[in-house]
């Protein structure tokens, strides 16, 4: 059975310092429950995906706390899984409506950051790595840079061409109204800027956001299925991992979601992926089987996979995590709504054009849950 | 803060990794720092094959330029982690090269 997305919506990214996580999550839902048509009596459960509430606000329970905000009277849940809170969340709620419980369900994702001072920020989202690599002073910036290093040292991948990443999804971006950045950049500007743990520098992480997506979920048939959902899991450390230049958690959702949506990469029209720092977008690109191993930065760096350059499939059209912006319990969520939007064809300058077929890859931690969803319509 | 009844549970964990050897099969610079560590910045952190077969990921101290390379060898050693002046001060693992 395939679970419909019935309807889609995102609030604005970025610094919200004037808005607070209930008014980002009304914004969300209620904008969701009206691209659906359906008002909140229809609404049977409420999924919520967000990581940092509890460590940075000391407010956990959010299914009830966003239940009564919304004025949403039913079964409420809070799914965690650090940065792929939100895929996760989705998975539960299809996983749910399959199992005959429910029939239309609100996943909503949410997460405020730019409250707190960024070291405070880095020490909570240290929460989803080991105890091991807390202790030894790493950051995730640092865990991801590492990953960068083999993979320049394995397979020869440059400098120019993990900036070019941020540059594309830069691009991508400023054609995105609810984007964090409306800035174009070039690779020399993102070499050049400030180093954050070697070799990656800041406009190669993707920044602290605030920000709330929600989609409702529906058993009855409607335009844009979900027809693969798909989850794995790795040891939550990096340095326990058999390679340091894959994510195998991702290999492993991408090849079962591939199997059960009966497509191959190359049928894919559309993609978000979990771009936390530029050589993840790399990683992704190969470990989801769009690129052979070591063949993937050379090609998005000539905009393979770039808006009007591309003549196969576009990669992070809503700006992806480095230019949108990651809100870190939203952005599954808004990678959904992305997705969704564009096999609708409704999203105006950024529109891939005749997508049919579209993929979403969110990643928890330094690659120890990942994430697939295919999508159709 | 660290429960210090958590620093008692893990000296044992300590001890077994004390003078192991090892080298570098990946590493990077912490330039911007988690709180507790904002006094030590910058510091390599890397991830270590130990000669044992397992693998450990650690704070990299004594070092300097030449020894921040993949294949360099290090030596397990119990280093204070971090002092914030707010309880408990945890001992732990770091390597140095050798």
């Amino acid at each position: 059975m395939n679970v419909s997305v019935i309807g889609a919506a995102t609030t604005k990214f970025g610094e919200l310092w004037g808005v607070s996580p209930r008014t980002l999550a009304r914004e969300a839902t209620e904008g969701a429950l009206a691209d659906a048509g359906i008002t909140k009596k229809h609404v049977q459960a409420l999924f919520v995906a967000n990581m940092l509430a509890g460590p940075l606000g000391n407010q956990q329970h959010l299914g009830p706390f966003f239940a009564e905000e919304l004025s949403l009277n039913v079964p409420a849940f809070t799914i965690e899984g650090a940065c792929a809170s939100g895929g996760l969340a989705v998975h539960a709620a299809v996983a749910s409506i399959r199992s005959g419980q429910y029939d239309t369900v609100v996943v909503l994702g949410v997460e405020k950051m730019t409250d707190h001072k960024p070291e405070d920020v880095a020490t909570a989202l240290m929460a989803a790595g080991s105890d091991e690599e807390r202790l030894s002073g790493a950051t995730f910036p640092g865990l991801y840079a590492m990953l960068a290093r083999a993979h320049m040292e394995q397979f020869g991948t440059t400098g120019e061409e993990l900036a070019a990443v941020a540059v594309k999804n830069h691009f991508h971006a400023n054609l995105n109204e609810k984007a964090q950045f409306h800035t174009l950049l070039t690779i020399d500007q993102v070499m050049k800027s400030s180093k954050i743990a070697d070799p990656l520098t800041l406009l190669e992480c993707s920044p602290i956001s605030d920000g709330a997506s929600a989609v409702i979920l529906s058993s009855k048939k409607k335009n844009v299925e979900i027809i693969a959902s798909e989850v794995a899991t790795d040891t939550l450390g990096v340095a326990q991992r058999k390679s340091l230049t894959q994510l195998a958690a991702t290999q492993e959702a991408a090849k079962r979601a591939y199997q059960k949506a009966g497509v191959e990469p190359k049928d894919v029209d559309v993609v978000e992926v979990h771009d936390c720092f530029t050589i993840a977008e790399i990683l992704a690109m190969e470990d989801l089987g769009f690129f052979k191993k070591g063949k993937a930065a050379a090609a998005i760096a000539i905009g393979e996979t770039t808006l009007g350059k591309t003549k196969r499939f576009v990669v992070n059209p809503s700006g992806g995590l480095k230019g949108c912006g990651h809100p870190v319990g939203a952005t599954g969520i808004k990678q959904i709504v992305e997705i969704v939007q564009q096999l609708r064809g409704v999203v105006g300058k950024r529109q891939v054009t005749g997508a049919k077929i579209g993929l979403a890859h969110n990643v928890g931690g330094s690659g120890a849950t990942a994430v697939v969803h295919i999508l159709k319509i | 803060m660290i429960s210090p009844v958590k620093i008692w549970r893990n000296q044992k964990k300590v001890a077994s990794l004390v003078g192991k050897t090892g080298k570098i099969v990946a590493f990077t610079l912490i330039r911007v720092p988690p709180a507790d560590f904002s006094n030590q910045a910058p510091y390599p952190v890397a991830v270590i094959a130990l000669d044992d077969g397992d693998k450990v990921i650690a704070q990299l101290v004594d070092w300097n330029e030449s020894s921040l390379k993949t294949g360099q060898k290090v030596q397990t050693v119990i280093r204070k982690i971090f002092e914030t002046g707010d309880g408990v001060i945890p001992y732990g693992i770091k390597v140095k090269p050798v």
